[in-house]
């Protein structure tokens, strides 16, 4: 006879035995299982709150599979690139940069917990979300290499993470942070419970509702297919939460929380906030990134906070003054040193400033005037005079430049430390340095790389250490400064 | 000697890293700031403040004024 799914599965799930050759610490050493060590006994009732069997798992992802390629298929191949909105390529070319290879990262970080993970059920969720990881890297490479035909920048799909660009640098950065140098708690903690609970949603949800705004429905298909994978394996991080506070590690669990999420904010202003507010076409905008953030992200997070009642970050509202400001003080950065990057910028046009200041009651107030001087400068001089050439302050954590919160109200801070200083953006990113100094302290950034004469100081030589050919690959005015709008008289102050 | 300092000038948007000898005044320390900014040719008086928020003198060397490697200093127009 054979046995029904629900007779086996608990079987199946909990297969840990008692090692007889080794000690349990040191099949599970600490270093690499995670702090603190507990007896499997703590970590015995493990559960994970939807299960999935690996017949289950393949049906699924093979369904999820073929929907993504049929569309493809449906498009085919020379039509993948029709009727896009230029804005709209050059956002999937920053994605495709920025995320391909982070998933990579991410499947390393999975196989990790699916070998240190202290429960067997912990262990096979986190291998299935391997495989998942896996395969969010490769979607997004067969997608960047259709679209190579039609624009040879879609190789930094594949490519960036392999480079000493600046953007890149942050984000790996962070990943090298929050995945690659973790042992498997602090993972768990980290990328499932703060970053695929708190804010993949907003990358891949509301994305996929943009692009499909945008008629873009491969790349629709590809972000929310994704996303249901995110949803599965992130509920690794739950239990593994609960299991810390079980067992006295409050005090932990809430700083992997509060640092995590001021990083991955960091990260996701800088992405997802500048690509959806000045890259997407204003057709395909539904909500503001601050909406977004508001309803998808932190509403979500408070009820995850308040479920373990846990404390919300002590930087609380730094962090939602933040969410008015920081992504357009972000984007003028992108904007004046473009140059740098591997994907084309914009300028808001007239209609876009009115969009930004309907939802951002203070954008005109704070923004308009820098965005007015540019545009002047354009007329004046062309755009070499658009671009920044000095060296922009970076953040001895974020590795992102020193512009937050807006301009009038910067918030950088330094520390003094083994005879060294270090600069910071905010409070925040000084305060997770200080908590974690070893980890962090030898770490160069670009400048100080510069500075110290490890990195080229003149830009045409720092295009090619960051491995940006120019002029072919360097970013660039969206529009050319060929906008309509331009012929209008500039604003007079 | 020349240092490296980290500028920001209200009327700018981003903190711009100076390298300077630091003989030079902090008055035109803080020119050379508002040089690389967005606004340079506003031109106007200028209070200039360090990390902590004390006024530094603009006749005073850069050196004097307590500023080294790595230091802030925030330029304010008046």
């Amino acid at each position: 006879m054979v046995l029904r799914r629900d007779d086996w599965l608990d079987l199946a799930r909990k297969v840990d035995w008692t090692p007889r050759y080794v000690e349990e610490r040191e099949l599970f050493p600490e270093e690499i299982s995670g702090r603190p060590w507990l007896t499997h006994d703590a970590w015995r009732d493990w559960n994970e709150a939807y299960r999935t069997t690996y017949r289950e798992y393949v049906a699924n992802q093979r369904d999820k599979d073929a929907a993504v390629l049929g569309v493809r298929a449906a498009l085919s191949k020379p039509r993948l690139f029709d009727d896009l909105d230029a804005g709209w390529v050059q956002l999937v070319k920053f994605h495709n940069g920025a995320v391909a290879l982070a998933e990579y990262a991410g499947a390393v970080a999975e196989l990790r917990m699916a070998r240190f993970g202290r429960d067997s059920a912990w262990r096979t969720m986190a291998t299935l979300g391997a495989l998942d990881e896996i395969r969010h890297t490769q979607i997004p490479l067969l997608i960047g290499h259709d679209l190579l035909a039609h624009d040879g920048n879609f190789d930094w799909t594949h490519k960036a993470f392999h480079t000493n660009q600046w953007v890149i640098l942050a984000a790996r950065h962070l990943f090298d942070d929050m995945f690659l140098a973790a042992d498997a708690i602090d993972l768990a903690v980290q990328l499932n419970f703060v970053f695929e609970t708190g804010f993949t949603n907003l990358q891949f949800m509301a994305m996929a509702a943009m692009a499909d705004r945008a008629h873009h429905h491969l790349f629709e298909k590809m972000v929310a297919s994704i996303q249901t994978d995110e949803a599965r394996h992130a509920q690794i991080g739950h239990p593994v939460l609960r299991a810390l506070l079980e067992n006295g590690s409050r005090d932990r669990a809430q700083y992997l929380i509060d640092k995590m999420w001021w990083r991955c904010w960091r990260l996701f202003l800088a992405l997802s906030g500048t690509a959806m507010e000045y890259l997407a076409p204003l057709s395909a905008r539904t909500r503001s990134f601050k909406e977004f953030m508001t309803e998808w992200v932190t509403e979500q997070f408070m009820k995850n906070l308040a479920e373990f009642d846990l404390e919300k970050p002590w930087f609380w509202d730094l962090f939602t003054e933040e969410l008015d400001y920081a992504h357009h003080s972000f984007q003028l950065g992108l904007y004046t040193y473009r140059t740098t990057l591997w994907f084309d910028v914009a300028m808001p046009d007239r209609a876009e400033r009115e969009w930004l200041n309907a939802k951002y009651p203070r954008w005109e107030e704070t923004y308009g005037a820098l965005w007015d001087q540019l545009e002047r400068r354009w007329e004046a001089g062309g755009e070499a005079g658009t671009l920044s050439y000095g060296l922009p302050a970076l953040c001895n954590l974020c590795q992102l430049p020193a512009l937050f919160i807006r301009p009038g109200r910067n918030t950088a801070c330094t520390l003094e430390m083994g005879g060294r200083r270090y600069l910071f953006c905010s409070e925040p990113c000084r305060w997770i340095f200080e908590r974690e100094r070893s980890r962090f302290a030898d770490h160069n950034s670009v400048v100080d790389r510069i500075v110290a004469g490890q990195a080229p100081g003149k830009l045409t030589d720092l295009h090619r250490w960051m491995g940006l050919e120019a002029p072919v690959e360097t970013g660039k005015d969206l529009r050319r400064g060929l906008d309509p709008w331009r012929l209008d008289p500039v604003p007079k102050r | 000697m020349r240092v490296y300092l980290f500028g920001f000038a209200s009327d700018d948007f981003v903190g711009r890293v100076i390298v300077t000898p630091d003989q030079r005044t902090v008055a035109q320390l803080a020119g050379q700031l508002v040089a690389w900014g967005l606004a340079p040719e506003r031109g106007g008086p200028v209070t200039v403040r360090n990390e902590a928020g004390g006024i530094l003198d603009p006749a005073a060397t850069i050196k004097a004024a307590g500023l080294g490697n790595g230091d802030i200093f925030k330029v304010e127009r008046r």
